[in-house]
């Protein structure tokens, strides 16, 4: 599997009701370890496409594969096996607001079948690596954003995916902290995670510097 | 064994956040399994009380009060010749007298009174089991009935044949009110869990992201429609069991005094179990389809 892309999307297009199109013939491969960033203006199709990819959604022609899967072969249940590879963060965090930090880990990690120990090292691992292992018995309320995005990213974690999602997870973030969080991502995919990470923020982008794929109008319209 | 773990935490959690609805979803379904169960309470006694009267099921030749000694005999020999009696009795006109007396002993007053014996003589044939119900017995009672000195033949596989029939009418209304029911209550039920399910609904949408096995997503509804639909048949055998209780203490000495003590019996626990297995498989099945369909 190592010469094979982590990604390989090829003739994909995704039509919304009454035929507008979010994605029109994309192809694209991302490679094993890569960082890669999808930027465009609102509209062009960048959350469509990770949508696409966690198979929130059915694209309406095309082929994708990841990690080996063909997406439009799953079964139920192999989606979720499918999705035990793959973490993902949300803009918005999408914490559960009535446990605390260490619960919200916990809760994924036992729903992944983890052993209370092993939920419990696990969960200290993924927060140390995000720098909260001192806020464990916060709840979300009582963090500021970069820090509940942290949670969320450490929850994204905790399966040990080979593949790691974001869409825009700097937009409710202020620029320090944007960078703050993208450091993290780095630092992630310096341990061998692919990350792929949807942002509009252009200067976000040029501070990183990665491999970009610019979208418009749900078409690769430049790849830097 | 993780996952059986969570849904049973999962789902006791949820039935305790919603304790009035999650009441109302088991009395729902007591009632439903309280129908059901006083059903097979009444129709298992009174055919256990049918079978026990089929079992001796005979008839009885009237004689008219002038018949003479050779039309009796030629009557008990019709009954000998057929081969289908197992026993058959001789009652007197004085005989019957006394079995009323003796068996209705608070009318002995009434008996007293009475200017002349009004009973008539008779011949009681008991059927022999492996014959009864037979097209031979109906038409000896034919015969029987047209012999000279005979005023009367009274078959009583008849009217057993006649409650049975409106035994079975009971039973069927009876399952047919029990089912609408059981399936507004399992109505009840499946609302009861799509409230916890809507409630739960951020939790569940990151189970799914993170790919959460079904059985961990769908455990916790499938234990909650369990206890409810459980818990609920469970309450319905008790309630009951009490009711049982109570008509025993009032009704029983006239039970037994019309020599019927046996008569009533309660549920074996098999069905008892049976009752409160059903409850729980309607229970579980409503919170698996809630699950299925929302998912």
């Amino acid at each position: 599997m190592s010469g094979r892309p982590i990604i390989d999307i090829s003739g994909l297009s995704k039509l919304y009701a009454r035929g507008l199109p979010a994605l029109r013939e994309l192809s694209m491969a991302v490679e094993r370890g890569e960082f890669i960033f999808i930027t465009g203006p609102s509209g062009a199709g960048k959350s469509t496409l990770l949508r696409l990819i966690l198979l929130q959604d059915r694209p309406s022609n095309g082929r994708i594969v990841v990690n080996g899967y063909d997406l439009s072969t799953l079964s139920r249940a192999q989606v979720q096996e499918y999705r035990r590879g793959i973490g993902f963060v949300f803009q918005d965090f999408r914490l559960i607001p009535a446990k605390t930090v260490l619960e919200n880990i916990c809760f994924v990690a036992e729903v992944l079948g983890m052993t209370e120990s092993q939920q419990k090292r696990r969960a200290f691992q993924v927060l140390k690596s995000v720098g909260l292992q001192h806020r464990m018995s916060a709840y979300p309320s009582e963090l500021s954003g970069g820090e509940q995005q942290r949670v969320a990213i450490a929850r994204a974690l905790t399966s040990d995916p080979s593949l790691l999602l974001a869409d825009e997870p700097t937009g409710n973030l202020d620029p320090d902290l944007a960078l703050e969080i993208m450091n993290l991502f780095r630092e992630i995919n310096a341990g061998g995670t692919t990350v792929i990470v949807a942002t509009h923020d252009r200067d976000l982008i040029r501070l990183v510097g990665c491999r970009t794929l610019l979208l418009d109008q749900g078409t690769v319209v430049e790849m830097a | 064994m993780t996952w059986i773990t969570f849904a049973f935490r999962e789902g006791l959690a949820s039935i305790w956040r919603r304790r009035t609805s999650s009441l109302l979803a088991m009395s729902a379904i007591a009632m439903a399994a309280l129908v059901l169960s006083s059903l097979l309470l009444v129709t298992s006694n009174l055919e256990r009380v049918l079978r026990g009267w089929s079992s001796a099921a005979g008839f009885s030749v009237y004689l008219t009060d002038t018949a003479r000694s050779d039309q009796r005999g030629a009557v008990e020999a019709a009954v000998d010749v057929s081969g289908i009696a197992q026993q058959r009795e001789y009652v007197s006109k004085v005989d019957a007298l006394n079995r009323f007396k003796r068996e209705y002993a608070e009318l002995e007053a009434l008996a007293a009174a009475l200017q002349s014996n009004p009973f008539q003589a008779s011949i009681e044939v008991l059927v022999k089991t492996e014959r009864q119900g037979g097209a031979d017995v109906e038409a000896l009672v034919s015969a029987l009935a047209t012999l000279p000195g005979v005023a009367d033949v009274r078959y009583n596989r008849e009217w057993i044949r006649r409650v049975t029939n409106g035994l079975s009418m009971v039973r069927r209304l009876g399952l047919l009110i029990g089912l609408i029911m059981t399936a507004a209550a399992a109505l009840t039920v499946a609302a009861v869990i799509r409230l916890a399910f809507d409630a739960r609904r951020e939790e569940i949408r990151l189970m799914y992201l993170v790919g959460a096995p079904y059985r961990f997503i769908r455990g916790p509804f499938v234990v909650e429609g369990l206890v409810q639909g459980g818990a609920g048949a469970a309450v319905a055998v008790l309630v009951l069991g009490v009711g049982y209780r109570t008509a025993l203490a009032w009704w029983g000495p006239t039970l037994a005094s019309l020599g019927a003590v046996d008569v009533a019996r309660f549920l074996p626990v098999p069905l008892m179990a049976l009752v409160v297995l059903g409850g729980a498989v309607v229970g579980s099945a409503c919170g698996f389809v809630v699950s299925r369909r929302t998912s």
